[in-house]
């Protein structure tokens, strides 16, 4: 036993020495195992920590752990992709109550969300239609007579605004004749401006203001080509459950959806990106560039498009300045600037040509000084928005809904992926999405009784139509079976039509919907309801997510049982590419490793087939003074195994330590995007033990293998070569 | 008197590409223990040949090589291999010491390979050794620290460590000055005298040929002669090997 021992230790201290004796085949080896072992290790360990990161923006903002919709459904269910408008083509999930009990009948599962994830288009209305809508508000009272001293005040002050717009448009109209655009201005538009702007027409405004307006919001607020069309995206859920399974969610503005009301909520992100006065949003780009990044405005190029694009798109400002507001601008930053010059366009023009030295104080300036007398979001807080969308079956659906605040994901606040989900109520929802809902079955049960209208059936149309048979009894329409939801495009609604629709002008709103309009945002929707009707998919947030793969089975099997079609999938497969990221890196990092590896078996097999070759002479020895063939084996293996295991481990340590300082500091994220992936404003990485494990494992399977060759070449050294003279 | 190695009939042939190559043409000889034995012979006459079937590294193209009565060609590699380390100790040429081990590791390698020993008794079994030649003050060097005389004393040592029957020397002066060749063979000698150790010794050197206690004369894979006690140094000093054929080669 002892011989044994001592034999395993003189094997051991030939390898060690002989290790030494050839330093320079032991760096080469050893440096490649050494980086190797690092690159594994620092390798890894960031992409777990950004697997970890970009599981907790996912799970903890939209998708929750598993995603689950009908298997019947057309399209893959993809929570965060699809960017395009068309949403993915999922089946219906008729009763979620029943989709929410058999779901939660898996042990696993702490909660079920319902929801539905669309896009529609939003105009948000442009400055003149703004403007005109607060004069037709004051006009309509002066002349019922009901004006305060106040609102007259407000009305003179609201017709100066009109005129200044009208003036930025003259200025409009002019600029283009010179340059002879593509878009130049008809004649009769000019005209219309020249005759708005004229004294004339504001002297006899006041004689008839609703003659006066019904020119303007015709001919004119056309004209105003500031109004944006706004895309958003929006999951539709029950705002309560919502906020209670992701609990990252945080109201920024305002307030929740109330309880069982109808109302929207909009993603901070997208708020902010999108709604808000494009001026403002860009100088808070460059500030939050500058400040989290230290970005220089002298030295990058995005910076220097953002301030171009300040100083000459003024107009989106001045659309909102009535005459004091005009009047005020233009002392404060005649004051601000030092300068003499009158015209506010090129007073802002050259306020927001900022560089390194001045932004700060302009970018105060701006929010203290001017801001206040700004409407900086095109939707405020508190004001309808209406939403308009395809429904699945082609027809153009548009819903009011109150905003009520904007919300984001702790940790996520700058993450574009995570704040493009707006979010609305269910039932509206399933308006937009061309679900029949409880409302608008009433609607169109309102619909059929104002017109006297019945289903007709094809067989017996002659006879309902023309009368053969006596007709039936009552005027109302058999009600539509609840308990079925069709889809509003199979069903006849007259307002229905393609096209015609114009949700912004009270003459095409539907009949019945005007009659339920009113209450519909004031209403108050039993739980129940919301919780009884069609979804489009469901998030499940998991008590242990680590046994992702099994819920999903359970889940699926739950479905089965129930008779309904589920299908389940992990967060990483219903955020779509996004979800795909880690596993995409993790791919190209482990082929950079096999690359690398194998470049280090074809070095490292070299290297120990020179050493043996020059070790012959001493291998024949050993084996002509008694050493079997396994000794020799043995000798070599132990050699590769102390270098990959000695420099195995110090790459991996160095690895380790590197990711544990870089852990401590973090990595900031560069851009929004990072954000996602970071879970935050920075990635902590940390070293798990799967890493190092990891790490040793594939480190001591390449040198092991890279000796296989050699150590076979050692063994068939003959003893007889131990004779052969030195030269 | 015991015989410890039998050759006999035994011829060799190595294939050099696709012409084979006779390096011994049936040669038989009997070797007894206590023998301090040399066999001479000018390069190419199939001494080392000779030595490598005595001493397990090769086996016979056709004849026998029985080592302490066994017949080398029915054993397998495993079973040589055992024999070289229990029965036979190796002399070689250029020394062939490890050169990361000290000169105590490299003569208390034979004993870890056998693994039969305490390490006490390895240790003082060593020690003994290295005091008989002359090194018991060396033990822990590194061979590259040692001169040619005092390396081969140390391949002695490891030869004699495992008290082998036999022990194969080839050529074991040929890289030294003829002092300390003379000095080595006095060594051996002397453990020849005291341990009754069988040396088998390959030279084309008479000085050396006269140490021996018995010659035997290879020319072209032949045996020549066999010549014992005063005819064995009257020989190497007065009759020159015969040179047969196209092997032509001057003696160093």
């Amino acid at each position: 036993m002892s011989g044994n021992l001592s034999a395993l230790g003189v094997i051991a201290q030939i390898a060690f020495r002989n290790l030494f004796a050839s330093r320079l085949k032991t760096i080469i080896v050893g440096g490649i195992i050494f980086f190797g072992a690092f690159l594994v290790v620092v390798g890894t360990s960031f992409l777990d920590s950004i697997d970890q990161g970009m599981s907790r923006s996912i799970t903890g903002s939209v998708a929750g752990h598993i995603q689950v919709y009908s298997s019947q459904s057309k399209d893959e269910l993809a929570v965060m992709g699809g960017f395009d408008m068309e949403g993915a083509n999922l089946a219906q999930l008729d009763d979620f109550t029943k989709l929410r009990d058999t779901i939660l009948s898996v042990p696993n599962v702490k909660a079920v969300v319902p929801m539905g994830i669309n896009g529609a288009l939003v105009t948000s209305g442009n400055s003149i239609d703004v403007a005109l809508a607060g004069l037709r508000d004051l006009a309509r009272k002066k002349v019922a007579g009901t004006a305060t001293a106040a609102d007259v005040a407000a009305y003179q002050a609201s017709k100066g605004h009109l005129r200044q717009i009208l003036t930025v448009l003259q200025g409009d109209i002019k600029n283009l004749g010179q340059l002879h655009d593509e878009r130049t201005l008809s004649a009769d538009d000019a005209a219309a401006v020249t005759r708005a702007a004229s004294e004339d027409f504001w002297r006899h405004f006041d004689q008839d203001p609703m003659d006066g307006l019904e020119f303007l919001e015709n001919r004119i607020a056309p004209q105003a080509t500031d109004a944006d069309m706004l895309f958003l995206r929006y999951v539709g859920t029950d705002p309560e459950s919502f906020a209670q399974s992701f609990d990252r969610m945080r109201i920024v503005d305002g307030t929740t959806i109330p309880r069982g009301k109808r109302g929207f909520l909009f993603a901070k992100f997208t708020y902010e990106d999108q709604v808000k006065l494009k001026t403002a949003r860009r100088l808070d780009k460059i500030k939050q560039a500058r400040d989290d990044r230290g970005v220089k405005i002298a030295k990058d190029s995005e910076l220097q498009r953002f301030v171009k694009e300040n100083s000459n798109q003024v107009r989106e400002i001045l659309l909102q300045l009535d005459a004091p507001k005009t009047d005020l601008f233009r002392q404060k930053l005649q004051a601000k600037l030092s300068s003499r010059e009158t015209d506010v366009a090129k007073l802002l023009s050259e306020l927001f040509r900022t560089d390194d030295q001045n932004f700060d104080d302009r970018y105060r300036f701006f929010y203290d000084e001017l801001a206040p007398s700004l409407q900086l979001y095109r939707v405020r807080i508190g004001d309808n928005l209406t939403i308009k969308a395809f429904t699945r079956s082609g027809y153009v659906q548009s819903v009011n809904l109150p905003v009520y605040g904007t919300f984001n994901f702790s940790g996520l606040e700058k993450s574009p992926q995570a704040g493009a989900l707006s979010l609305m109520d269910m039932v509206s929802f399933r308006e937009l999405y061309g679900f029949l809902t409880a409302d608008r079955e009433k609607e169109i049960l309102a619909l059929k009784a104002a017109m006297n209208a019945k289903d007709v059936s094809r067989e017996n149309a002659e006879a309902e139509l023309f009368g053969t048979k006596p007709p039936e009894a009552e005027a109302p329409a058999r009600p539509v079976p609840s308990s079925r939801m069709v889809p509003t495009g199979r069903t006849v609604v007259a307002e229905a039509t393609p096209g015609v629709h114009q949700a912004e002008s009270v003459g095409a709103e539907g009949f019945g919907a005007r009659m339920v309009r009113e209450d519909l945002t004031k209403r108050i929707y039993d739980p129940a309801q919301l919780q009884s009707g069609v979804v489009l998919n469901a998030a499940v947030i998991l008590k242990d997510p680590r046994k992702i793969s099994q819920s999903i089975n359970d889940i699926e099997a739950a479905g089965r049982k129930a008779g309904l079609p589920l299908k389940a999938i992990t967060w990483q497969k219903a955020s779509g590419l996004i979800g795909q990221f880690v596993t995409m890196m993790r791919a190209v990092l482990y082929t950079a490793v096999l690359i690398i590896f194998v470049v280090a078996l074809v070095i490292i097999n070299n290297a120990l087939v020179m050493a043996t070759l020059e070790r012959v002479r001493e291998l024949g020895t050993l084996r002509a003074i008694g050493a079997q063939r396994r000794f020799i084996l043995a000798m070599l293996v132990i050699e590769a195994l102390v270098v990959g295991l000695i420099f195995g481990a110090a790459g991996a340590g160095v690895g380790a330590a590197l990711v544990t300082v870089i852990g401590k500091v973090g990595i900031p994220a560069k851009n929004d995007i990072f954000y996602f992936f970071f879970s935050g404003p920075r990635l902590h990485p940390a070293i798990a033990t799967n890493n190092l494990v990891g790490a040793l494992a594939i480190v001591m399977l390449v040198s092991g293998l890279s000796g296989l060759y050699p150590a076979w070449l050692a063994m068939r050294v003959t003893p007889r070569q131990a004779m052969q003279s030195e030269d | 008197m015991k015989i410890i190695v039998s050759v006999k009939n035994v011829t060799k042939d190595y294939a050099l590409g696709k012409v084979t190559v006779p390096a011994l043409r049936g040669v038989s000889l009997d070797v007894e223990e206590g023998e301090f034995l040399s066999i001479a012979g000018p390069s190419g006459s199939g001494k080392t040949t000779l030595l490598n079937l005595i001493g397990c590294v090769d086996t016979p193209t056709s004849g026998t090589v029985a080592v302490a009565g066994k017949d080398t060609r029915s054993l397998s590699e495993r079973a040589l291999t055992e024999l070289r380390l229990n029965t036979i100790g190796f002399i070689f040429q250029s020394f062939n010491l490890v050169s990361v081990l000290s000169v105590f590791q490299n003569v208390e390698l034979p004993l870890l390979l056998q693994r039969k020993l305490p390490k006490p008794e390895r240790r003082s079994r060593v020690m003994a050794l290295l005091e008989r030649v002359g090194l018991g003050d060396h033990a822990s060097h590194r061979p590259s620290e040692l001169s040619g005389g005092q390396r081969q004393r140390v391949a002695i040592a490891r030869a004699l460590v495992t008290r082998p029957q036999l022990v194969l020397a080839d050529e074991p002066t040929a890289n030294l000055d003829s002092v300390t060749g003379q000095n080595i063979l006095d060594v051996m000698k002397e453990l020849n005298r005291t341990e009754r150790t069988t040396f088998i010794f390959s030279t084309h050197d008479a000085k050396v040929m006269a140490n021996a206690t018995t010659v035997v004369r290879l020319a072209d894979g032949k045996l020549v002669d066999r010549l014992t006690g005063p005819e064995a140094v009257a020989a190497s000093v007065s009759r020159p090997v015969p040179v047969v054929g196209a092997v032509r080669e001057s003696t160093k």
